[in-house]
């Protein structure tokens, strides 16, 4: 099992009457509302929150895009990369992911993303995405019935300019090149690849039939996430694809303290200011043509299964107590050891193996994520360390993986140096 | 009146066909194809009318094949001329204005006369058109009508909703504008202002005078740009006044293409 620091790269000070005056965080929200002082100040607190995620042990580093939006202030999250590249020694590089139709020509995701690998001395994972539609169709005004086609065109083309020895002619329906010639080349032959989705069948087939591992990351916990990665893991078992756990990817919002009232006394806050901030206003979230006939098929056929409305609803107002937001799944929160029990379960039920933590939320406090890093650092990882340790991980980099493993056993020791009582998991 | 698909190359297209007379082409908008409208029954007693459906709409396709607008101009071209019926008329709403405008333009020996019906395919920054894919249901139906407490419901549709399926309505729908992103998103200038002055037939512009979607200024840019055009604003309809002003619709027409 894996894990991986993340963070959304909010904007903490927005006014607390937002909700109220803005239907939407995204495309349009107004400029005015952040202090770019402000903003840099974000962006150093995230980059020495990861450095330190990197001394605690955790096995990767993520980074994201997203335009326009107040929710993560990363329209590039190569440069976030770049930061935590060249200040950190052993976790890897988790860059999930660039937007490949947003990139002109999609090149430049070969060269950064090679850049990087090559900072980082082989520990870059490639993530590629769709971007939503906020991000991919109104706010870089992609058609929606060009994304697909587009994202696929540009990821032949990455994936060639990293492997073909020769320069080579790309003539393709969006981007002509008559010299592709990549400098510089990836230290890793092919970086791991990941996709993430929302439950597009096409997205499964292409993840199922590449070997890719696939993502799903929302930040609605393991209730509403299970009828569609069940869905997934259905899809994938029929089509005759790999059922390791370590090719699937889960967000969760995990909030640890040393005691349970200590977890709803630092977090609560911030964890309403997570999910009441972040309006998505319905004029920007269904796009026509953003998702195929099929999978609106079958996305209907799902049904909405898992977490009602009026809990959705309940959960984007804030009239959520902080532990009904743990009880629904949107956040796992306790003591280490209450938290790495519902990991284990969430893993189990979910047949994930690399878990992405969400350690910062909203408007936290530097010290409390630093807090929440450490703990979880010490008290969850190296507890969870061995849940489907009899499946191979081909989805994270060599490098990273060993120079993690050899750095947890000169902090450790040895396995006996854990507290005693730690829970035996099986995969 | 008949349905009719109409092979091209690998693409299979409905087009719906009635009427005698002088042959005039109708391409609809960016929602869907009008079916049985009324309008295009009253055009049919003077006119033999072919309305095909627009690649990749409602049961046509051959979308795939199609990179830009200038794809989409050839295809109608190659389509127009595989009816048989030598130079026509042509009529078109909304996005087939703007595709009946470049066919106009590009292929001036296959058009006699056009009409464009609250078209798009200008972009003035003073005044932009609406961004009809941002609207909810009950937005986008006060922006279509003059009086949208009159309007048809449901609209002209040649693909009526059908009561054992009644998620297919929402998918085609979804289709059917999915396609016509291709053409209009995010701006709806795909270049029609740089070659409307190669427009050498008689062209009138009809435009609602109450339409929420594009505004009034868009038609009569559209009229100064096109040599010698007319314009003619219908009164008491909205963006889709062949519907909600049939008659005033059908009289201003056809004096035009009678002349």
């Amino acid at each position: 099992m894996k894990f991986h620091w993340f963070a959304e790269v909010t904007y903490g000070d927005l006014p607390a009457d937002f909700p109220q005056r803005h239907d939407s965080s995204w495309v349009d929200i107004p400029a005015s509302l952040a202090d770019p002082r402000i903003v840099g100040q974000h962006y150093r607190m995230f980059i020495r929150l990861m450095q330190q995620a990197d001394r605690e042990g955790f096995d990767g580093l993520a980074v994201n895009e997203h335009h326009q939006t107040s929710f993560a202030m990363t329209p590039s999250p190569n440069l976030l990369a770049a930061s935590v590249a060249s200040s950190t020694e052993n976790a890897a590089i988790l860059v999930i992911g660039d937007s490949l139709a947003l990139y002109n020509p999609p090149t430049r995701v070969a060269e950064e993303l090679a850049y990087l690998d090559c900072l980082s001395d082989g520990r870059l994972i490639a993530g590629f995405v769709f971007g939503t539609p906020m991000d991919s169709t109104f706010s870089y005004g992609i058609p929606p019935v060009e994304l697909r086609d587009r994202f696929h065109e540009a990821r032949d083309l990455i994936l060639r300019a990293w492997s073909e020895p020769e320069p080579f002619a790309f003539n393709g329906r969006w981007t002509k090149l008559r010299y592709v010639n990549l400098w510089p080349r990836p230290v890793q032959a092919r970086p791991p690849i990941w996709i993430p989705g929302s439950g597009s069948v096409e997205t499964w087939d292409l993840v199922t039939d590449e070997d890719y591992c696939y993502g799903h990351l929302s930040f609605s916990g393991l209730r509403s996430a299970k009828p569609i990665v069940d869905g997934y893991w259905s899809h994938v078992e029929a089509r005759g694809g790999d059922l390791n756990p370590h090719r699937m990817a889960f967000t969760q919002i995990c909030c640890v303290a040393d005691s349970d009232a200590e977890a709803e006394r630092l977090y609560t806050d911030a964890v309403r200011y997570f999910y009441t901030h972040n309006p998505q206003a319905t004029r920007f979230l269904t796009p026509p043509g953003y998702t195929s006939t099929a999978s609106a098929r079958a996305q209907q056929a799902r049904g909405t299964a898992g977490i009602s409305a009026q809990d959705r609803r309940r959960a984007a107002s804030g009239e959520l107590s902080f532990w009904e937001y743990d009880e629904l799944g949107y956040i796992v929160a306790g003591t280490p050891e209450r938290v790495r029990q519902r990991l284990a379960d969430l893993a189990t039920e979910l047949r994930v193996g690399q878990l992405i933590a969400c350690l910062h939320m909203g408007d936290l406090a530097e010290e409390v994520a630093a807090m929440n890093t450490h703990l979880f650092g010490t008290g969850v990882i190296p507890y969870l360390r061995d849940l489907w340790a009899d499946q191979p991980d081909h989805w994270t980099p060599i490098t990273s993986q060993q120079r993690v493993a050899a750095a947890a056993a000169a902090t450790n020791g040895a396995k006996d140096q854990l507290p005693a009582g730690a829970p035996a998991l099986g995969g | 009146m008949a349905i009719e698909i109409h092979e091209l190359g690998e693409a299979r297209i409905r087009v719906w066909a009635a009427g005698e007379g002088p042959p005039l082409v109708y391409l609809h908008g960016m929602e869907q194809h009008p079916g049985d409208a009324p309008f295009l029954q009253r055009l049919a007693r003077h006119h033999h009318v072919f309305a095909p459906e627009l690649p990749g709409y409602g049961a046509s396709t051959g979308f795939e094949g199609i990179d830009d607008i200038l794809d989409l101009v050839l295809f109608e071209r190659r389509l127009i001329e595989s009816l048989g019926a030598g130079i026509v008329d042509v009529v078109g709403h909304d996005l087939g204005g703007m595709v009946a405008a470049e066919l106009a333009a590009l292929c001036p020996w296959l058009v006699r006369k056009v009409v464009l019906v609250d078209a798009y395919g200008l972009w003035t920054d003073e005044a932009p058109p609406a961004d009809p894919y941002t609207f909810t249901a009950d937005a986008l139906r006060a922006a279509k009508w003059h009086d949208p407490a009159t309007a048809p419901d449901p609209e002209p549709n040649i693909d009526p909703p059908d009561p054992a399926d009644p998620a297919a309505a929402m998918l085609t729908r979804a289709q059917n504008l999915a396609i016509s992103t291709k053409f209009l998103w995010p701006i709806p200038d795909r270049g029609l202002r740089k070659r409307l002055s190669l427009i050498t037939a008689p062209t009138l512009v009809v435009h609602g005078a109450s339409d929420g979607l594009i505004p009034l200024a868009h038609a009569r840019a559209l009229a100064a740009l096109v040599p010698g055009a007319e314009l003619t604003v219908i009164v008491d309809a909205g963006h889709l006044p062949m519907i909600e002003q049939v008659d005033a619709f059908i009289d201003v027409v056809e004096g035009f293409l009678a002349l």
